[in-house]
């Protein structure tokens, strides 16, 4: 019996906080069961772990299952060994062709995937509003609308397109923050503002790839979303701002549970909820933007991964913000990679797979839930 | 170092329950000089100036507009005063750092929200937020006053269910257990017992004279009720038209007159066993 007693409460001790209920009474040895609520309180705790686990397990599995996919879905073809072979030991034809032309667009999509995901986390608690995407609401239109114009009358400052892009969607944030408010921000609001500045910058933007003569490719890239064309310098120009911009998602992690809560109460607890706010605006703007410059804009894609997300692994950020890059990554990879293999050998941009699938999924939200319409 | 005394005390406080409420009463907890705030034209508080004594509970009443929700959200800096000054501890809140103050004073608020999903543990850690350093875990200290507000408020064998789980009572307790794990000496309520049933309006109150009585918190709150007011409660200020009409204990200053001026109704009010009993109908 004592025996029993200490390997209790060595499990106790390893849950990670002392029990405050007597579980076990020292002088009897007698055992003082934890209520039947209690008990189900916890099952219940545990199954959410495990199913947070599960999903995490799924998403990378499938992370790596659809990466040597991609690789492999197209016109050329090779084996694994050949592959591998390729990579690292020698040179051949086939896989050198793959790494030029597949792999810059795999990486792209994944880092893309990854930035927009976690940019819908981010803008979903700055706005306290589950429907916010940065597509939706028209960052993403006003980075890509600012990168055709610096592509379009500036090409030679090609390199600063993020930069450029980054501007342009603090300007439309700015707009769809300032507009929307009216002694406080309204879900619908924000929504119904945030689709006339995106109808804005969109309309700009193909504006300005038709006068630019529709046929400069990188204008037209952006505009539609078509990453096809992409190479290696892209994908270095698009990594060093997206992990920028997903370690400060992650250190954001803690003010973003805060924000979650009532402004004032957050407040009472020392958090400074304004400038806050505004930071972490800012990092969802920044990842939104580059990704924008270098893929185009992509709608839904922040709305769809962290709704699925916060019924998989719940709405804590410190599980949702890495879930949320891990999906969207899955997701915009098997976009793109169904984008160009459904009707091969012509291409559907992975923007428009979104659109298709994204546009149903977010009426089935509005449709479904009273919480978020009023 | 200041900060470490208030921690020190506060913990003898937690371990041994005892009050500490005979200690230090000449000094007020917070002061209020000279307040005035207005919307616009609309001026709602007139030159107001009061003190809060420690470890008594203090109550905030009056009539819909009468200016007490201003002169909440004044005192828990969540407005910024036209003129006058709040003091805490001396000091004039207005120069603190939001962080430093959240030290010192916790706040209930009359609307909470939370993420559905959120275990009653996790959201009464989020109390400990004003001592967490960038990127650093719980430590020991804040888990042990974690358990300590989970156990004063009753909730300890709800601290793995999840927050939209419970009932409007247990969750009052759960943003009262939030605001406890702050660990301060002062604790701000506004309408604590608004949206409840009686019997969790009762179940709030007591707690809250728990908090003053055991662990010698000095509370400040807003209630709506006026008998709940004088039954609980050391001192009320009473506001009519942003201005102190009746301030002191309950049962030297609540009478038929001061409840007339207070409220502009006239009502009887009775004395039980020593108590003072305003018959609301």
């Amino acid at each position: 019996m004592p025996q029993r007693n200490r390997k209790q409460r060595g499990v106790n001790r390893r849950k990670g906080h002392q029990m405050n209920e007597k579980t076990i009474s020292e002088d009897t040895g007698f055992q003082v069961l934890p209520s039947e609520g209690q008990l189900q309180d916890r099952n219940r705790k545990q199954k959410r772990v495990m199913r947070a686990t599960i999903s995490f397990v799924v998403v990378i599995l499938a992370l790596v299952i659809l990466f040597f996919a991609a690789i492999n879905i197209g016109s050329l073809q090779v084996s694994f060994g050949e592959l591998l072979q390729g990579l690292f030991v020698k040179r051949i034809e086939n896989v050198a062709t793959i790494w030029d032309l597949r792999f810059p667009r795999i990486m792209i999509s994944m880092l893309a995937g990854a930035a927009i995901a976690v940019s819908g986390v981010l803008f979903q608690a700055v706005l306290k509003n589950p429907l916010a995407d940065p597509g939706i609401i028209g960052i993403s239109s006003g980075a890509s609308f600012a990168a055709v114009l610096i592509t379009a009358f500036a090409p030679s400052l090609y390199f600063f397109t993020p930069l450029v892009a980054f501007l342009g969607g603090v300007v439309a944030f700015f707009l769809v923050y300032c507009l929307s408010w009216k002694g406080g921000l309204s879900p619908l609001r924000i929504i119904l503002t945030g689709v006339a500045v995106n109808a804005l910058f969109t309309g700009l933007a193909s504006a300005f790839n038709s006068m630019s003569g529709g046929d400069m490719t990188g204008v037209a890239s952006i505009v539609e979303a078509n990453i096809t064309q992409k190479t290696w310098d892209d994908v270095v120009t698009l990594f060093p701002y997206v992990a920028a911009g997903l370690i400060l998602a992650v250190l954001f992690i803690g003010e973003c549970n805060l924000l979650t809560l009532e402004d004032k109460t957050a407040r009472s607890l020392g958090v400074n909820v304004n400038t806050t706010r505004i930071v972490i605006s800012l990092v969802a703007v920044l990842l939104a933007s580059i990704a924008t410059a270098i893929a185009g804009a992509i709608s839904f894609l922040g709305l769809i991964v962290p709704h699925i997300g916060r019924i998989l692994v719940g709405s804590d950020h410190k599980v949702l913000v890495p879930f949320s890059a891990l999906a969207g990554a899955l997701t915009f990879l098997l976009a793109d990679t169904l984008g160009r293999t459904i009707a091969a050998p012509y291409e559907v941009s992975a923007a428009v797979i979104m659109s298709v699938i994204g546009g149903p999924f977010f009426i089935l939200l509005l449709r479904r839930s009273t919480k978020y319409a009023n | 170092m200041q900060t470490n005394m208030t921690n020190t005390m506060t913990d003898q406080a937690v371990s041994t329950g005892q009050s500490v409420q005979a200690e230090g009463n000449q000094k007020p907890a917070m002061e209020v000089r000279g307040l005035s705030f207005a919307y616009g034209n609309n001026k709602v508080l007139r030159n107001i100036s009061l003190q809060i004594e420690k470890g008594k509970i203090t109550t905030i009443m009056g009539a819909n507009g009468c200016g007490k929700s201003t002169l909440f959200s004044l005192m828990t800096r969540n407005l910024n005063p036209r003129k006058g000054k709040v003091l805490l501890h001396g000091k004039n809140i207005q120069n603190m750092k939001l962080m430093d103050m959240a030290k010192k004073v916790s706040i209930v608020h009359q609307y909470n929200s939370a993420m559905d999903d959120i275990t009653v543990e996790k959201l009464v850690s989020y109390g400990r937020t004003p001592y967490m350093k960038l990127m650093a875990t719980e430590s020991e200290e804040d888990k042990r006053i974690i358990d300590w507000a989970l156990e004063v408020t009753n909730l300890s064998k709800y601290r793995d269910r999840e927050v939209g789980k419970l009932s409007g009572g247990q969750r009052q307790r759960v943003w009262i257990a939030m605001a406890l794990a702050q660990n301060t000496k002062i604790l701000f309520l506004d309408e604590p017992t608004t949206y409840l049933d009686i019997r969790y309006q009762i179940e709030i109150l007591e707690l809250i004279k728990k908090l003053n009585r055991e662990y010698g918190i000095t509370i400040i709150m807003v209630l709506h009720d006026i008998n709940q007011a004088i039954h609980f409660s050391d001192r009320v200020i009473g506001l009519s038209e942003g201005k102190i009409i009746v301030e002191g204990s309950p049962s030297e200053v609540i009478s038929t007159e001061s409840i007339q001026k207070l409220y502009g109704i006239k009502l009887n009010v009775a004395t039980v066993e020593g108590q003072k009993f305003v018959l609301t109908v």
